[in-house]
């Protein structure tokens, strides 16, 4: 396939935003719109055997594809029960070993813009690239085989969010995702830490790219320091004061980007064209004399090397262990876990220095996992991305999807705040209406770009009990069932009942 | 864990706040013309409000004769204006500005999503609604906040193709979470009981105490249902009506009169139809800044600083227009001296547009803590609007 070069890309992909927007004016009260997409959706390739959960309640199989990924599609119960739950979980656990040609196939007319020089991200028009981040971002969780990971990089995108609309994020986000996010979202949270500190849309967002100290009167900008710790590592309660903040603020003092224009933190723009958001270190702006950072001194005079000083007194200390321990076990067990889980996670934190993999190996083992089955609330993102796999919809994952996640308030990369999207069911639970509508409009064929193959998805399956187990991970109930036939078709109605809108 | 409660339950204190924002730079030299400035009338040869023209509030400023609609209020002391209102900003670009004053700063985030989450982090499904395609900016963050331009989208089947909506649907999903025992059945209860109260509201009712909205009208159409939604106790907290066009670089006369008509208009309905409802409610009405005070060659004027903002509802200490307070108790219009003038020779910004908002809020249950955070990195100095 020809490489699609950035610059015929922006364009083609603004021109397609432009498109699907209009597409979607002209269809608001739903005259149309199916085939004017058709021929641009993927569609995952079903494989025998299709043999549907047999429990009547979620087994083992169920739970892991439940909480491991954004939902299993027709098959994947049999293939998982065929592989097993310990090598699907070493499965995910290591991405890069299975093949994503799917994926890669539906997210392929987006190019390869995140891997382009930074700076050139800038000829994009403001508008332009949230939208497509937003996009592949859906793509991807609805078709990658990596399911694991993708999970994880919602997790980390909320954990270290960024909202593209604050300043140049709208250019740097997308490379955060791409070198922050995305590269380190399995590997070790030290690393992806300390990309997060020095990452352009980071420096941005969190205001790190003004703290300056270039006169002895300047004081430094507390604010990334204050969610380093807060947000981003030891937690509210974690145990720093606010002089560990003006002092790790301190420390980070100097680190800077290139901006547009130059403001006066960046200094002199060396080559304004091609360096636009290069992160560099300025020593005179950078506070050199000594700190100390809970409990730690830090001499003077280490310069650029004070935020490796703090990113290892940060990550070393027992709080980040239980903090990072607590928010896993929060996404994959209950919004409120078992103590006895978070410590267990928080312990191998510990011994492998934050390596993500180990403390995932070690939470799916617990049996506070296993006990956990089906009674987590799904997010909207979660639900929708389910609801689009159990169908095997194919879908161009354009405007007409992200409406009902804009309604249900959880567009990707749209919460403003440096904490990211509640995790907790609380938030979401005033959504019913619109995945109500949204299980209506999918299961009739009336989101445009998307379509489901009702009739050979059931042929395949086999039958409606099929199909309904499929669904809900296990055997319907009888009220489940008795309602389905009552209706006729009740593809929508299990997709808006209460089991679906659980993990 | 944590109770839940049902909208049937958390009503006790039923207030619902309007935000009308003006988009484009609202004049407020236009809305709100200091009549008795004479240099007012120098700077605006052409434009200027007449003296015979305007109606007359307290004997310095007058109204836009197209605000007419807005004299009741103003005389039952309902209506609260501040002058030389905006940002601290001086950007003058409308996005800019716009964004500044919805996410309260340089912050990410509405400034109204922030208050929403600390009034009620776990909300009913209508608690906010913005009368708008997509939900504006100063919304963002709001723990559930719906956009719909018609109450026909709140519905179940709304919005995704109803009508193929098989019979009987709505009855088996209701069974299916009434066999729930936690939560999920009380917010499936919640819904059902949102989509009950909009399902009964007539839309096409006639407005109550004899008010006429203009049929044709979006805004007025917006408020409309904004007064329906607070009249069938549905819980609302917040909602957002926006009103555009008011970029007058050219001809303004043309182009912001019939603005000036349907804003009035509409503002008089929704306060005739709510009747005693106004009580708990208040009307904010906010642009992203004014315009220079001298006019162009154009018959417009350019982008600007300070404007006025309306507060218009129960418990408002009205009939008062404020300008250049001092120990936030007397205020004085100083006079449009070419020295007093900001930059390029704009209406300062005497009144920063957080120290309006923040009584208001704290009327609708925000405390000084919660301020803090709707607010950041601002130091309040909330205005007395409210008796």
């Amino acid at each position: 396939m020809k490489k699609t070069s950035r610059r015929e890309f922006v364009a083609a992909g603004a021109g397609a935003i432009a498109l699907s927007a209009a597409i979607f004016k002209s269809t608001q009260g739903w005259l149309t719109t199916v085939g004017q997409y058709a021929g641009y959706g993927v569609e995952r390739t079903l494989h025998e055997p299709m043999t549907p959960p047999a429990g009547a309640e979620i087994d083992p199989v169920s739970h892991a594809l439940n909480r491991l990924t954004f939902g299993p599609g027709p098959g994947d119960h049999a293939r998982v029960s065929a592989m097993g739950v310990k090598a699907f979980i070493e499965e995910q656990l290591a991405p890069d070993a299975i093949g994503d040609s799917l994926c890669d196939r539906a997210t392929a007319r987006f190019g390869d813009l995140w891997n382009e020089p930074l700076g050139e991200q800038y000829d994009a028009e403001p508008e332009a690239l949230p939208p497509i981040l937003r996009q592949v971002t859906l793509l991807r969780a609805i078709y990658s085989e990596r399911q694991l990971f993708e999970v994880m990089c919602e997790f980390w995108s909320d954990h270290f969010n960024i909202d593209p609309t604050k300043g140049d994020c709208r250019w740097t986000k997308p490379t955060d995702d791409a070198q922050v996010i995305r590269t380190h979202a399995l590997g070790s949270f030290r690393e992806m830490l300390r990309a997060s500190a020095l990452s352009p849309a980071m420096l941005w967002y969190l205001d790190g790219r003004a703290n300056v100290k270039r006169k002895p009167e300047e004081k430094p900008n507390e604010n990334y320091a204050r969610e380093l710790m807060e947000l981003h590592t030891l937690g509210v309660h974690g145990g720093y004061t606010q002089q560990d903040v003006m002092e790790v603020a301190r420390c980070l003092t100097g680190w800077t980007i290139r901006a547009r224009k130059d403001d006066g933190y960046a200094g002199t723009l060396l080559s304004p064209l091609t360096d636009h958001a290069a992160v560099f270190f300025r020593p005179d702006a950078h506070d050199n004399g000594a700190k100390r950072v809970l409990g730690h001194e830090i001499p003077a005079g280490l310069g650029e090397k004070d935020l490796d000083r703090v990113i290892e007194i940060v990550t070393s200390h027992p709080s980040t262990a239980h903090f990072v321990a607590h928010k896993l076990c929060a996404r994959f067990i209950a919004d409120e876990p078992p103590q006895s889980a978070v410590d267990a996670v928080a312990s191998a934190f510990s011994t492998s220095k934050g390596e993500i993999r180990t403390m995932l190996r070690a939470l799916f083992a617990l049996p506070e996992f296993a006990a956990s089955r089906g009674a987590k609330f799904k997010r909207p993102f979660h639900f929708v991305v389910s609801a689009l796999r159990a169908t095997n919809a194919s879908t161009t994952a354009d405007r007409p999807v992200f409406t009902y996640l804009e309604r249900m308030g959880h567009m990707p990369f749209r919460w403003p705040t440096p904490d990211g999207y509640p995790a907790a069911a609380a938030h979401w639970r005033a959504t019913l209406l619109w995945r109500w509508n949204f299980a209506l409009a999918l299961a009739n064929d009336r989101i445009g770009g998307t379509s489901i193959r009702r009739a050979q998805l059931q042929a395949r399956i086999g039958s409606d009990t099929g199909l309904m187990a499929t669904l809900l991970g296990r055997q319907p109930r009888a009220e489940e069932s008795d309602a389905w036939l009552k209706i006729g078709d009740g593809l929508a109605l299990l997709l808006a009942s209460p089991a679906f809108q659980r993990c | 864990m944590i109770a839940e409660t049902h909208i049937s339950e958390n009503r006790d204190d039923k207030r619902t706040l309007v935000v009308v924002f003006l988009r484009g730079a609202a004049d407020g030299l236009t809305l709100v013309a200091p009549l008795g400035d004479d240099n007012y009338h120098r700077f605006r040869p052409r434009l200027a409000v007449k003296r015979d023209d305007a109606v007359k509030l307290d004997g310095f400023f007058g109204l836009h004769a197209n605000l007419r609609a807005l004299e009741p209020a103003w005389k039952d002391g309902d209506l609260c204006i501040v002058h030389g209102a905006g940002g601290e900003s001086d950007t003058r670009s409308h996005f800019e500005a716009q964004e500044l004053m919805e996410h309260g700063g340089p912050n990410s985030g509405g400034w109204l999503g922030r208050f929403l989450r600390a009034r009620n982090p776990s909300p009913n499904p209508l608690s906010a609604v913005a009368l708008a395609p997509t939900l504006p900016e100063m919304l963002s963050g709001a723990p559930a906040a719906a956009a719909f331009e018609s109450f026909d989208d709140f519905a179940l089947g709304g919005f995704s193709g109803g009508k193929r909506l098989p019979p009987a649907f709505s009855l088996h999903l209701r069974r299916l979470y009434e066999l729930e025992t936690d939560a999920l059945r009380d917010a499936a209860r919640d819904t059902f009981d949102a989509l009950a109260r909009i399902g009964a509201i007539d839309s096409h009712a006639v407005p109550d105490n004899g008010a006429s909205y203009d049929e044709r009208d979006s805004f007025a159409h917006g408020l409309r249902q904004v007064a329906q939604l607070i009249k069938a106790d549905v819980g609302l907290d917040a909602a957002s009506v926006d009103l555009g066009g008011w970029d007058s670089h050219f001809t303004q006369k043309t182009l912001i009169e019939p603005l000036m008509l349907r804003l009035s208009r509409g503002l008089a309905a929704f306060r005739q139809d709510l009747g005693a409802r106004m009580a708990t409610t208040t009307v904010v009405v906010m642009t992203e800044f004014g315009r220079r005070v001298a006019e162009n060659s154009a018959f417009g004027t350019d982008h600007g600083r300070g404007s006025a903002m309306f507060v218009l509802g129960g418990g408002v200490k009205g009939g008062r227009v404020l300008s250049q307070m001092s120990d936030l108790a007397i205020s004085k219009w100083p006079g449009l001296t070419p020295e007093l003038l900001d930059g390029p020779g704009d209406l300062p910004v005497w009144n920063n547009y957080r120290d309006i908002l923040a009584p208001v809020l704290t009327r609708h249950g925000a405390n000084a803590d919660a301020l803090g955070k709707i607010f950041p990195d601002f130091s309040l100095k909330p205005l007395p609007l409210f008796a």
